[in-house]
């Protein structure tokens, strides 16, 4: 991943939100998304994205769902109810964090001077 | 372009190759693996299948598929302690904690009221071990005779057979149980330590049958829950 330790911490985050938007996705689906979201610039790695699924799935914020497609098993990834409410937090965090970033790297000008 | 079925043989043979012996997570990476060389065949159809492949492979970095391998090993390792926990749980919510004080009630009133105590205990105690390491073996036997017949592996199924990090249950309270007799002088004299001791014998009994006979028997129960592919593929 593009400066992974920057992204690494969002990563999970990312995952949810996809899923929120799109409903089930499997593995290699998920890093074309984020490719083309972000117009190449974020490549997420598959050493780190199927760790962070299989851990997802343990925590119970994801539920998984297998079909047979082609010759071969695709194995789905969907938000269980409570990983959707967790999403809605996680994601308030991430804009608070961006937020913060945003104020500390470009601070506005100071009026009160 | 699609892969052909012998094709996505290949991929399964090249898991195994690349140390992924467990089918829940070769299927996976099977697939990652199919889609990515299909969408390079997209953008470029004159490459050969082992061309898209070592390229795709590459993408998962000088370790390869160890650490997808050693995460998810660590996340099912996490639920099989959980399961045990699970279990245990049980034996102190009702009713099954009355069976627990019970058992803890008579040991300690066998105990008190016998001249053998130090006897009655180690016997007892030696007797869980001697069961655990039966379980184990025959354990291993049973599935020796099964791996022949079955090809696939499960990993969550050989965490379970391996009892987690759990086996040596069987191993260190006996070291506990040497320190205590040698530097307790009045360990199954005192009614506290004797309480104590009836105590933990029935915590490690508990633990012992949760371990080595309730879990194991419903394997397959556990396998379905965690893997929704196991039944398709067992069919």
């Amino acid at each position: 991943m593009k400066n992974s330790q920057l992204y690494k911490g969002s990563l999970n985050t990312i995952i949810m939100k996809l899923l929120e938007e799109n409903g089930k996705m499997y593995g290699y689906e998920i890093t074309q998304k984020v490719k083309a979201i972000t117009q190449g610039e974020l490549n997420i790695t598959e050493g780190a994205l199927y760790p962070a699924l299989h851990k997802l799935e343990a925590e119970g914020i994801l539920d998984v769902e297998i079909e047979k497609v082609d010759n071969r098993m695709r194995k789905y990834y969907k938000l269980t109810e409570a990983g959707t409410k967790e999403t809605v937090n996680r994601l308030a965090e991430l804009e608070d964090f961006i937020r913060n970033m945003q104020s500390l790297v470009n601070p506005r000008p100071n009026l009160e001077f | 372009m699609k892969l052909t079925a012998q094709q996505i043989d290949q991929l399964f043979t090249f898991t195994r190759q690349h140390y992924v012996e467990w089918y829940d997570l070769q299927s996976e990476l099977v697939d990652h693996l199919a889609n990515a060389i299909e969408s390079q065949w997209l953008e470029n159809p004159k490459l050969t299948f082992d061309e898209a492949l070592n390229a795709e492979f590459k993408k998962f970095g000088v370790f390869g598929f160890m650490d997808v391998v050693e995460k998810r090993q660590a996340v099912l390792d996490k639920k099989y302690n959980g399961l045990v926990w699970h279990h245990f749980k049980d034996f102190f919510g009702i009713p099954k904690i009355v069976l627990t004080l019970a058992m803890t009630f008579v040991l300690f009133t066998v105990i008190k009221l016998s001249d053998f105590k130090e006897w009655i205990f180690m016997g007892l105690f030696v007797a869980l071990v001697v069961f655990s390491f039966y379980a184990m073996i025959s354990n291993k036997k049973q599935r020796k005779k099964i791996s022949k017949a079955n090809q696939k592996k499960w990993l969550f199924e050989e965490i379970i057979n391996h009892y987690g990090n759990l086996s040596v249950i069987a191993t260190v309270p006996f070291n506990i149980m040497l320190q205590l007799l040698n530097n307790v002088p009045d360990l199954f004299t005192n009614n506290y330590w004797t309480v104590g001791m009836s105590f933990f014998l029935v915590l490690l009994s508990i633990a012992v049958f949760i371990i080595f006979k309730i879990i194991p028997r419903r394997t397959s129960e556990y396998l379905e829950t965690t893997y929704p592919e196991y039944k398709l593929v067992n069919l």
